[in-house]
Formats: structure tokens, C-alpha cells, sequence
């Protein structure tokens, strides 16, 4: 078995047990974790395009979450919208919300960037509160499930899996073809790559819609899970959490993010029972791993791996072929 | 309509001091700290603790207070900076110094509560003085004091030439013999010596609370934008201003849509004239 | 081709990684009751929370000293939620699934309960409601939540009683805070005064972090009201509103939410003569009688609690007292239902009428009331009175 035959088995293997979770996890609870690690990963995906290849410091795609919820919300239960549509629509609404926040920040310098995202996500949750009679402020709103199949919390998690496998599949295309080497190129010097022709402000811009689209409708599945959302629910601290998450995962990378949401979800579940302490373990984790494994955790695996069975390099011997050498010149002084 | 200009004059003092500090620190290591709304919550949780409960004389608790804020500097600089800037990424320096704001909140919060907490009457006043109280012109004159020895250290002293050399140009300083790793600690010990003199004359008007800081670091960051990455005079400038337009706003509007307000002068400015008011045209060397 | 090894290598791993941190744990023989408490020991309301913890924790150590119910000793399963409603939503499934909670105390805020309560609903687990906003309980979609603390809309009207009836004000200034509690709970002041014929001469709301309140009641003043009614949790906003007040030397009464009457309002004052003419809702068990005693309940669980609170009582009592009642409220359940089944503990609260309480004279539900805090069970204090955790009654 050639090693593209093993990776593919490897993959699948992988998919099955994700497919069939609901038949072995523990209980309802971790069905729970996983859809929600899920919806959330459906966000970084998008993100993950435009932190971790882009190079762009969005830190507040917490409102692009909020907006997706609500509208997906407003949309089926005061318009009887159906629920497929509706998140469709709301994924469309992230878009066009991304797309008019990107268009006057992408110009800007990293840390002011980076403020201005912070600064939309305060702006939403203020939008939230104040109108009520839209979205309930203050207390919030009822967020509907899905119809059948997926109306059960099993179903709702394959749903999620479904949707991430797909959007997974579709950021791991766009990075690995030219596109994602533009990005790359973008993020580690926007000057050079626009000298080589790379269209920076359209990428950049499109990357970000394209972010605002998945965060929408990562948002809809979200609200669908939580059943009911109120503004505090999407606290500053969460867009900051995907960030970390991609960060901390590695940049450049699809499976880095991933295993970066998969840890850093959980990990307050386990962190639970310290009650007080959890958030200050948890700014310490973050400290930790950014000055002692800044590359990501899913780069550590490969530095690891890389310790433990180091790639041979070949020995190839550069030498001229003098004897065809002769018989170019041969020829050619011979006519 | 008087007391809402003088509120909003100081508390755009407040905001003015933070974006000093983020050019204090921003000029020798071209970082923007997160920390920095941080520094005057520590300053004025120490200063309300020294003076309200360990009842100590007030100098003791200004110089505590101002002590907390110089140590903050530092292990700001030693801790989230220095490792991280060896790599001169763009990403991690704003996640350590997160990481180290989420640290710093959350470890006062243990212990010193989560509610607020008076900050103790530094000078005998009566309470009724209205908008001569010292609450609004403590931060004020504070801060005014603090922009003139900035600019006084900045031009007359060696040291703050030095200074001025590093954050010019920081290749040609190390090569004339200046130490930058040193001068940036000091300029971070600088910084948390701003913070812990202002959020500790500000302290009467926010109160103790722990919670201060991430706040502040946005106000202070809208304040150093519109003011202008670089200038001192931008961001007093840019404090005064922004703390007056919420003042004003939320007086005539309530305070439903206050972030809305703050965020949209922000905007504006980084659409129409993203160098601030006083900045340079930034241009980079390609 | 080397990372696409990686790829799937990792892929595996992030496979295997799951799959471990989902493995099923132990199996565990049911010797104990396991009572979920889902409290924000750190973030907001913070310092309610820890109190009625105090009492929770010392109601069930106090039931396990007896034994247990029917043999069984309690467990309690503290999860802190820290203010965030995510996090109160996994920590409710976390607690419903992986523990096997029979009950679910809790959350504190009520942006979390808001969440909480659907999810707990779903799961059929009975639910003690602490939270004040009139939304949690509803007998139709969440069967077995039971409130124990009183509802927003019994302060509200008991302070708009006491402010029109009682002190006989009619111009009223409302202020509230921007977040979701203010917000609704100054709507909801204004929409029950409209009942009886009063409309507001000033509505505001501020962020609660807002340095100075003198334009607002400044503002208030000019609009001629007689009396101020603010509708926030924060203490930093109520101080300042008092401040405010105090330093304009207008001596208007303010009429309001009980945290106005919460200790750490007295160290943010100016001037401690601030806190006079301020009257807070509070409760009949946590207010000295003419006689100057407390009820005796009140006096007999703050005299064995004491020693726990390191001899000193600094904060409002009632906390600590409705911890304590929650615990006692679901003790009395499972002992009348003979059992931790959820329909069963449903139909024993159903029928409980005039439960007596700590925190309050009494509870009663029903098939179709789910608030259990009779309206007789307010009272309103003065708010300065503050004594070991107790207050003194406004004038009449």
C-alpha cells in the first residue's frame, strides 16, 4: 500500500468515527462539546483564511457570529422562514456584513485593523441591546432547530459535521492551490507580493467575505445549539478565543486551527472543576504557548516528528556529464 | 451641560495619559500593548489599597501606586515583549500581550474582588464643590504635568535623545553602542510610570475596579489614532476629543449607543485621515 | 507530499485526541444525590454569587451531618459559569450527561439562566430558579422550574408601591444601565407605572461604568421629579447616583434595587449621610422587627452560619439565606416525592403550599405557578440601616 493509498485510508478512518460519534461517545453532553467544537470550527475555517494565511489581526468575528444567530433567528421565527434557508440567508447577510466592514479596515495597518474588528464587535452587541423590539434585547431571543432529519441533537451535530466537512474541504482547496500561496505571500510581505502582480486589497476583501459567510452560518448552527441567545453571549473574549485558537494551532495550515479549536474548546470543560481559577489558568496556558511554542501546536507534532524520525535527506551528487558535454561541443564545431 | 464638558475633559485626560503610554512603548519596540489600559487599573487598585485599607499616608500610597506601575512596565517588557519580538511577528506580541492582560485582570480580580472599590480622598475637599472637585481636575492637571516632563525628558535630557535615536531609527543606535534592549525596558518602566501616575489621580473618578483595563486599552488605542501614532501633542489632543464628543453625545443622547459613538469617530478618522491629526504619513521601507 | 503525510498523520491524531478526551469514564455506584449548582463565583455578580454559596454549601453540609435524605448524602457539584452564557449552557449539559445532576441550582445571572433554563428544560431536570427575570419560569414550556427568589416584577412593584403609595411621589426619574437587565427592567418600571396613571418625567439609561452621574440627576432635577428610581445591579452606577445626589444636595428619596442597600455602596460613598433617604426592596426575613429582632428562622441560620463566614457578617444576609432555602427546598422535594425521579419531584413541588423558608415566610407553587415567593415576603428597608447583614424597615 503506496503512502497516497495509506493517507486516504487514514482520512477515512478518521471521517467514520467522526460520522458515527453520536453511537460512541459517552453521553449526550459530549455530543454536545462536539457539535459546538463543530459550529465553531465551521467559523475558523472561514477565519482561519483570513488570520492565519492572510496574516490579518480579526479579532471581533464575534459580531459576525452574533449577526448570523439572530438573523437566522429573526428570520424563521418572526418570518417563518425555513430553517435551511434561513441560515443560508443569514450566511448571505455575514457576507455582505463582511464584506462592508472589510472594505474600509482592510487598508489599515495591523493593530488599528485589529481595533476596528474589535471595535464592530462592541458596536453589534450595543446594536443587540438597544433594539429590542427587533431582537429582544436584553433578554435575548429563541433560536429554532432544524427540520428533519436534523431536528434531533443527533442531527444537529451531523449537520455540523456535514457543513464543516465542507467548508473544511473548500479552505484546504483555496489553500493549496495558487490562492493560497498568495495569501501566504500576502502575509509575509504585502509589498513584495504586490510587485509580483498578486491583487492584495481584492484578496484580502474577498477572503474576508468569504470569512463573514462562514461565521454566519456558523452562527446560525450555534444559535440552533444554544436555543436561546442573548447579547452577552457573544462576549468580546469568544472573538478573541477564535483567534487564539487559530494562532495557537499554527498559522498556515488547515489541521493546526482545527486541533487548535478541538483543544481549546475543551479545555475549559476540564478546567471546570478549578471554578475561580479557570480564566487565570487559562491566560497562563495562553501565555505559555505563545513564548514557548509560538510556531502552534499542530507545527509542534511536526518538529517532533521531525526529532524523532528525521527525514533522510538524499545525497545527490552534482556532476557534469562530460563525455555528452563533449559530444554537444563535438558536434557543434564539427558543422 | 458644564459638568458633562469637565467630566469629558477628564476623563479624555484618562484616555490621554493611556495614549501616551502606548507611544512611550510603541516608539522603541513598534509594539502596541494590549496591557496598557491595565497599568492604570493595577496603579489605582495598589493606591486605593495602600491608602484605604493599610492606611497609609498618602505620598506612600503615590509612590506604591506608581512603583506597581513601573514593575507592570517591565514584566510587560520582559515577559510578552522581548522573547516575542525576537521573532517579529505580527500576531504574537498582540497575543502575549493579551495573554498577560488576561493574566493581570483576572489575578486582581482574586484578589481584590470584583466590585469596585473606593479610591480614598487624596486632598481634603469638601464633596459638594461640584466641577471644582478634585475628581475631574486631579486626572487634568495630572496629565497636563505628565505631557510637559514627557516633552522635557524627550529634548532635554540625554536620556530621552537616546530615546528619541532608538525609536528613529533602532539599527543605528545599536550600532553607536546604545543598548535597545535596555532602553526599551526602561521605556516600558517609563510607560508604567505614566499609567501609575494618572490612574492613580484618576482613581476617584473610576473607582478601584478591576476591571478597567480592557477598556481603557481601546479608549486609549481610538484616542492615539485619531491623535496620531507618534505625537505626544496628538494624543492628548485625541483624548480630550474623544472624551468629549461621548460626554457631549451621551448628554444629549443617553448612553445606549456610547461605543457606537466612540467607534465611529474612530472610523472616521482611520478613513478620512489615518495618520490622526498630528501623526506623520507613515512610509515604509520596501 | 511530506505535509500531506503530515496531514493525514495529524488528522489521526486530532481523531485519536478526540476520541480520548471522550472516553467514557468509570462507571460510579449511585451513593450519592448529585446536585448540580451552576454559580458565576468570578465575573459579574460575583459577590451574590459567593454568598449564596455559602449558604448552598452550608445547607448541604448541614443535611449530610443528619445523615442524609433517606440515607442517601448529598453531593454537590459546583461549576463556575463565570458570567458567560456559553459556558452556563455546557456546564448545564455538562452536569444533566456526564454527571448525572438529579437538580440543577441555578445560574445566578440571568443573561445565563436565559440560556440554561431551555436546555435544562429539555432534559427533563428539575431546575431551581434563582435568577429575577420574569421570563425564566413559564409552566407550560418549562415544567419543572421552580423559582425560589422573587421575581423582577415583585420589586418593581413593590418600590413603585412605596414610592407613589407609601411616600406619595408622583414625578418619577428612572434610571437604568445598558445592560440587558437594565434595559428591561426600566421598560418594565415604566410600563407598570403607566398602570396606575404615572408616566416618568425621566428615563434614562447609562453604562454602568459611567464616572459621573450629575448631568443625569442634574437632568432629573430639572424635570421636576420628586423621587429617583434606579434599576441597576451595579454598585459603581448606584453610588454614583447617591454621590451625585448628595453632592448637589438634593435631598430627593431614591427608591430602588437591592444592591443600593449592598455593603460595598457604603465605601463608595462621599459621605455617609449619602445613604440616608435611599430605600431599597429587600425582605421580611432580613429586617428587623420594632422589637429590633430579626425572625427568628433569620436568627437561628445567621447564628450557626456564623462561625463559616469568619465570625463576621459583611454583606447582604438574604443571599447567603436563599442559598441555604434552595438546598432546603429540594430536600423537602425528594423527600416527598420518595425519590429523585424528575416527575416525581414535579408533582411534590406542585403541591407544596406554605413551605417555610429562611429567606422567605413561605413558598407555594402550583400545577400552574411556578414563582414560589409570595408577595407578603418583601419588605422595603432603609437602606443605611445596615447591620450584620440586615436592615431595618423604611418608614410606613
Amino acid at each position: 500500500m503506496n503512502s497516497h493509498q495509506g493517507r486516504l485510508a487514514v482520512l477515512l478512518v478518521g471521517l467514520v468515527a467522526l460520522a458515527t460519534l453520536p453511537f460512541w461517545a459517552h453521553d449526550p453532553y459530549q455530543v454536545h462539546l462536539a457539535t459546538l467544537i463543530g459550529a465553531y470550527w465551521i467559523l475558523v475555517a472561514g477565519l482561519n483564511l483570513v488570520v492565519g494565511y492572510t496574516g490579518l489581526l480579526s479579532i471581533g468575528h464575534v459580531g459576525l457570529l452574533a449577526i448570523g444567530s439572530y438573523a437566522f433567528a429573526i428570520l424563521v421565527d418572526h418570518h417563518g422562514a425555513n430553517p435551511y434557508v434561513a441560515m443560508l440567508a443569514a450566511g448571505a447577510i455575514g457576507g455582505v456584513c463582511g464584506f462592508i466592514l472589510g472594505l474600509p479596515s482592510l487598508r489599515l495597518p495591523g493593530f488599528y485593523f485589529a481595533m476596528a474588528t474589535m471595535a464592530f464587535s462592541m458596536i453589534v452587541s450595543e446594536f443587540l441591546l438597544a433594539q429590542d423590539s427587533l431582537t429582544g434585547g436584553g433578554a435575548g431571543i429563541a433560536v429554532p432547530g432544524f427540520n428533519k432529519p436534523f431536528d434531533t441533537p443527533n442531527g444537529l451535530f451531523w449537520l455540523v459535521m456535514l457543513i464543516a466537512a465542507f467548508v473544511t474541504w473548500l479552505t484546504w482547496n483555496v489553500s493549496r492551490l495558487m490562492w493560497g500561496r498568495a495569501m501566504i505571500a500576502l502575509r509575509d510581505s504585502d509589498v513584495a507580493a504586490a510587485a509580483v502582480g498578486v491583487p492584495v486589497f481584492s484578496i484580502k476583501l474577498i477572503v474576508y467575505t468569504f470569512s463573514g459567510v462562514t461565521a454566519a452560518v456558523a452562527g446560525a448552527l450555534f444559535g440552533s445549539l444554544q436555543s436561546y441567545v442573548t447579547p452577552e453571549t457573544f462576549h468580546f473574549e469568544l472573538g478573541l478565543f477564535f483567534f487564539i485558537c487559530i494562532v495557537i494551532g499554527g498559522r498556515g495550515a488547515i489541521i493546526g486551527p482545527l486541533l487548535g479549536t478541538i483543544v481549546l474548546t475543551a479545555l475549559p470543560e476540564v478546567v471546570a472543576p478549578l471554578a475561580k481559577l479557570g480564566q487565570f489558568f487559562y491566560g497562563a496556558l495562553l501565555l505559555l504557548v505563545v513564548l514557548l511554542v509560538p510556531e502552534g501546536i499542530g507545527n509542534l507534532v511536526k518538529i517532533v516528528r521531525e526529532k524523532i524520525r528525521p527525514r533522510r535527506l538524499e545525497k545527490h551528487v552534482v556532476a557534469p556529464d562530460l563525455a555528452r558535454l563533449a559530444a554537444a561541443i563535438g558536434n557543434r564545431s564539427a558543422s | 451641560m458644564l459638568t458633562a464638558l469637565i467630566t469629558g475633559l477628564a476623563i479624555g485626560a484618562l484616555y490621554a495619559a493611556a495614549a501616551l503610554a502606548y507611544n512611550v512603548m510603541y516608539s522603541t519596540s513598534k509594539v502596541l500593548s494590549v496591557t496598557t489600559g491595565h497599568i492604570f487599573m493595577v496603579s489605582g487598585v495598589v493606591g486605593a489599597y495602600l491608602i484605604g485599607e493599610l492606611k497609609l499616608p498618602t505620598v506612600v500610597g503615590f509612590f506604591g501606586a506608581a512603583a506597581a506601575g513601573v514593575v507592570f512596565g517591565l514584566i510587560t517588557e520582559f515577559v510578552a515583549i522581548r522573547r516575542v519580538l525576537a521573532r517579529s511577528d505580527e500576531h504574537l506580541w498582540l497575543l502575549s500581550t493579551l495573554a498577560l492582560a488576561t493574566i493581570i485582570q483576572q489575578g486582581v480580580g482574586l484578589w481584590w474582588g470584583t466590585e469596585p472599590k473606593p479610591f480614598p480622598r487624596l486632598i481634603p475637599q469638601d464633596f459638594t464643590a461640584g466641577i471644582w472637585d478634585q475628581k475631574f481636575w486631579l486626572p487634568i492637571a495630572t496629565v497636563a504635568v505628565l505631557m510637559v516632563g514627557l516633552e522635557l525628558f524627550y529634548r532635554r535630557t540625554l536620556f530621552g535623545k537616546i530615546f528619541i535615536a532608538v525609536s528613529e531609527d533602532a539599527f543605528a543606535a545599536r550600532a553607536r553602542g546604545v543598548a535597545t534592549d535596555r532602553v526599551r525596558a526602561i521605556s516600558y518602566a517609563i510607560a508604567g510610570l505614566l499609567g501609575g501616575i494618572a490612574g492613580f489621580a484618576a482613581g476617584q473618578l473610576t473607582y478601584a475596579y478591576f476591571a478597567l483595563g480592557l477598556s481603557l486599552t481601546l479608549n486609549g488605542f481610538i484616542a492615539l489614532a485619531v491623535g496620531g501614532l507618534g505625537s505626544n501633542m496628538g494624543a492628548v489632543v485625541g483624548g480630550i476629543v474623544l472624551g468629549l464628543l461621548t460626554s457631549i453625545a451621551t448628554f444629549y443622547f443617553g448612553g445606549a449607543y456610547q461605543q457606537t459613538i466612540a467607534v465611529g469617530l474612530l472610523m472616521t478618522f482611520l478613513l478620512v485621515k489615518p495618520e490622526g491629526l498630528f501623526g506623520d504619513k507613515r512610509t515604509r521601507h520596501v | 507530499m511530506f505535509r500531506r503525510e503530515v496531514v493525514s498523520r495529524l488528522l489521526v491524531a486530532a481523531g485519536a485526541l478526540s476520541a480520548a478526551a471522550l472516553l467514557p469514564s468509570p462507571a460510579q455506584a449511585q451513593e450519592t444525590i448529585k446536585i448540580g449548582w451552576l454559580s458565576s463565583l468570578t465575573g459579574a455578580l460575583s459577590s451574590a454569587a459567593i454568598a449564596e454559596n455559602q449558604g448552598v454549601q452550608f445547607a448541604i453540609d448541614e443535611i449530610n451531618k443528619a445523615g442524609g435524605i433517606n440515607g442517601k448524602k448529598l453531593e454537590l457539584l459546583t461549576r463556575d459559569t463565570t458570567g458567560d452564557p456559553t459556558k452556563a449552557v455546557n456546564l448545564a449539559n455538562q452536569l444533566i450527561h456526564s454527571d448525572k445532576a438529579v437538580a440543577i441550582i441555578g445560574p445566578v445571572n440571568s443573561g445565563e439562566s436565559l440560556a440554561t433554563v431551555p436546555v435544562v428544560a429539555k432534559a427533563g431536570i428539575p431546575n431551581i430558579i434563582i435568577g429575577t427575570v420574569d421570563e425564566l419560569t413559564d409552566p407550560v414550556k418549562y415544567p419543572r422550574a421552580f423559582r425560589v427568589i422573587s421575581t423582577n416584577e415583585q420589586w418593581i412593584r413593590s418600590a413603585n408601591a412605596y414610592a407613589t403609595k407609601t411616600l406619595k411621589r408622583s414625578k418619577v426619574a428612572l434610571i437604568g444601565d445598558t445592560t440587558g437587565y437594565g434595559v428591561a427592567s426600566t421598560k418594565k418600571a415604566a410600563a407598570l407605572l403607566e398602570e396606575q396613571g404615572i408616566k416618568p418625567v425621566y428615563s434614562v439609561v447609562v453604562d454602568p461604568n459611567k464616572t459621573s452621574l450629575t448631568e443625569e440627576m442634574t437632568k432629573a432635577r430639572e424635570a421636576g421629579a420628586d423621587v429617583v428610581m434606579p434599576w441597576t445591579a451595579a454598585t459603581g452606577l448606584l453610588a454614583r447616583i447617591l454621590n451625585a445626589r448628595g453632592d448637589m444636595q438634593w435631598n430627593v428619596p431614591v427608591v430602588g434595587h437591592p444592591a443600593i442597600m449592598g455593603t460595598p455602596i457604603r465605601a463608595l460613598l462621599n459621605a455617609p449621610t449619602y445613604w440616608e433617604n435611599t430605600f431599597s426592596v429587600g425582605y421580611a426575613s432580613t429586617t428587623y422587627g420594632p422589637d429590633k429582632k430579626l425572625p427568628p428562622a433569620t436568627q437561628k441560620l445567621m447564628d450557626e452560619i456564623r462561625p463559616k463566614l469568619g465570625g463576621k457578617i459583611d454583606f447582604t444576609f438574604w443571599w447567603v439565606a436563599m442559598g441555604y432555602d434552595t438546598v432546603k427546598v429540594l430536600e423537602h422535594a425528594i423527600k416527598t416525592a420518595g425519590s429523585t425521579d424528575p416527575a416525581a419531584i414535579q408533582a411534590a413541588l406542585e403541591k407544596t403550599q406554605n413551605l417555610k423558608g429562611v429567606y422567605s415566610p413561605s413558598y407555594s407553587w402550583g400545577p400552574k405557578e411556578r414563582n414560589g415567593f409570595p408577595d407578603a415576603g418583601i419588605a422595603i428597608n432603609r437602606a443605611s440601616t445596615f447591620n450584620e447583614g440586615s436592615f431595618e424597615r423604611a418608614p410606613q
